[in-house]
């Protein structure tokens, strides 16, 4: 190894104020940050879905037309065939509005998964805080549900239920919501970033979730039998936030303690998903 | 009074290969032998400091480390041991990734800005100039995907210049597009240059970099073979090659 004359003398050199770029900040610059670019966050997303879509037919129709199809079919299996909706009152208001807030979960969840992988150009050439990435991903969908939304209120009012003053809770029904929904996709973001085949596995774990969330049934109908399994069950705080919607919209029972415990669920959830995705901040998009 | 800007201090940057596939759970659990685990150590112990007027040329051939020293500091790698200082978040102008492909040419500009941390009022202000710099004219309106390797890079590299970084790095982003806008990039590199504080180049021409920087580092296999002024380093270099 050759080395040639020092052109700067140790004596004269300053060096304050130097940092490292892979020592994690703390969370309060991190959201700063996040602050700062909320822009690029809100950006992304409504790029992908202008141009989503774009190579079929009827384009972004389709983001309605999905779970209005999935509610139909419920409701012909679970309504028609097995009669499960005979005890539940407004059963297809009761259903769409189900089907429509599990399936925003759903795809949140599934799409933050993937989210990691599929930024890696923009990871690859531009530097920010990682976690942009889910959470754009869970605004995208938000902004998809906003337009399905749409569909609830037009079923709402063609069933003659009408608007209601707790409709004015609706912002913060949408907003715990999101910090479930978001919680998970930093869970599931960072899971499968480490290991790919969390991706055939997330779909697998929706499925279940589908069906013991109350859906398209309500969940005492088939796990009221067991107080341990009931409990189990509903202490799931997507339970209670599904039945929130319903509770707002079409005036569905509310359990007070199970409610309380959803929203300390849904924080908790947000919090520790949030801790658990930082943890590998400078490792998404490096593999 | 000089102040320093990057301080790379024993890094060593392991590349793990998978030589089947990406690492599945069986593999991580089972591990060991047969699992197709190679380590490549990219960057293999280095260490140097840069100071505020440096512009330093990394030479080397290919696969030498270069551009993963590079990458890490820039901070899109993250070094396996070591520690990189700087005092500065420093930008890198490259000419490899994908942005958004489905997105035009128009609404990836507006997507890289941000995602460097303009905002709103600054990209607007901006947006003409870098459409501008690209020379892409009606081809901006139309997606990324339909854009040829040439196109792509033109505009990623136009992007990355519209931001006066303090520490600059440049990873080949000058042998970039056609004869035209290579000289466009240069004149913009250089200017870009005058008011950086440091500049790393690597380059695969011995004479842009001799013309460009006053500092020279040789890699070979991730190690530094020698340091110093330019016109030293490239004699050296010229001699082994």
């Amino acid at each position: 190894m050759t080395v040639h004359d020092d052109p700067h003398p140790e004596s004269d050199v300053e060096d304050q104020g130097l940092f490292s770029l892979n020592e994690s900040v703390s969370s309060r610059a991190y959201v700063a940050d996040i602050w700062k670019r909320r822009d690029f966050a809100l950006s992304l997303p409504i790029e992908e879905l202008q141009s989503q879509h774009l190579d079929t037919f009827l384009g972004n129709v389709w983001h309605l037309f999905d779970p209005v199809i999935s509610a139909g079919i419920y409701f012909l299996v679970f309504g028609v065939f097995l009669g499960v909706g005979a005890e539940v009152d407004n059963f297809i208001l009761w259903l769409v509005i189900g089907v429509f807030a599990y399936d925003l979960t759903a795809s949140t969840i599934s799409g933050g998964a993937k989210s990691i992988a599929g930024r890696q150009g923009l990871m690859r050439s531009f530097r920010f805080p990682r976690a942009i990435v889910p959470i754009s991903n869970a605004l995208g969908h938000l902004l998809s549900f906003g337009f399905q939304f749409l569909v609830i209120i037009a079923c709402t009012f063609a069933t003659g239920i009408g608007p209601s003053r707790r409709w004015l809770l609706l912002p913060v029904v949408v907003l715990l919501h999101s910090a479930f929904n978001l919680g998970g996709s930093f869970i599931a973001a960072r899971l499968n970033d480490s290991f790919r085949d969390m991706q055939e596995i997330v779909p697998f774990f929706l499925r279940l979730m589908r069906y013991t969330t109350g859906v398209m049934f309500p969940v005492e109908t088939f796990f009221g039998k067991n107080a341990l399994i009931d409990f189990v069950v509903r202490a799931n705080p997507l339970v209670q936030l599904i039945n929130f919607y319903r509770w707002v919209l079409i005036g569905a029972d509310l359990n007070i303690g199970l409610s309380a415990l959803a929203l300390i669920e849904s924080f908790a959830i947000l919090w520790f998903g949030f801790r658990f995705f930082r943890v590998a901040e400078y490792k998404y998009g490096k593999a | 009074m000089t102040s320093l800007s990057v301080k790379v201090d024993d890094v060593h940057v392991d590349y793990e290969i998978f030589s089947e596939r990406r690492a599945g759970l069986r593999q991580r659990l089972v591990g060991g032998k047969g699992s197709g685990r190679r380590v490549i150590k990219a960057v293999n112990g280095v260490s140097f400091e840069a100071f505020r007027g440096d512009a330093i040329g990394l030479l080397g051939s290919n696969g030498s480390g270069k551009s993963t020293l590079l990458r890490a500091i820039a901070g899109l790698v993250e070094p396996t041991s070591g520690e990189i200082l700087v005092s500065h978040e420093p930008k890198i102008l490259g000419v490899g990734g994908a942005l958004m492909l489905d997105a035009t040419g128009l609404k990836n500009i507006k997507l890289g800005c941000l995602a460097m941390g303009m905002t709103k009022d600054e990209l607007a202000e901006k947006v003409d100039e870098i459409v501008e710099f690209t020379g892409l004219g009606e081809a901006i309106n139309r997606p990324f995907k339909t854009y040829s390797s040439g196109m792509r890079a033109r505009l990623l590299f136009s992007i990355s210049v519209s931001i006066q970084p303090e520490i600059l790095l440049v990873d080949e982003a000058l042998a970039v597009g056609d004869r035209n806008f290579k000289d466009k990039a240069r004149v913009k590199i250089e200017s870009l240059l005058a008011n950086a504080g440091t500049l790393f180049l690597v380059s695969h021409s011995t004479g842009e970099i001799e013309r460009l920087c006053n500092r020279g580092l040789w890699l070979e296999n991730g190690k530094i073979l020698a340091d110093g002024p330019i016109a030293d380093v490239i004699a050296e270099y010229g001699v082994d090659t």
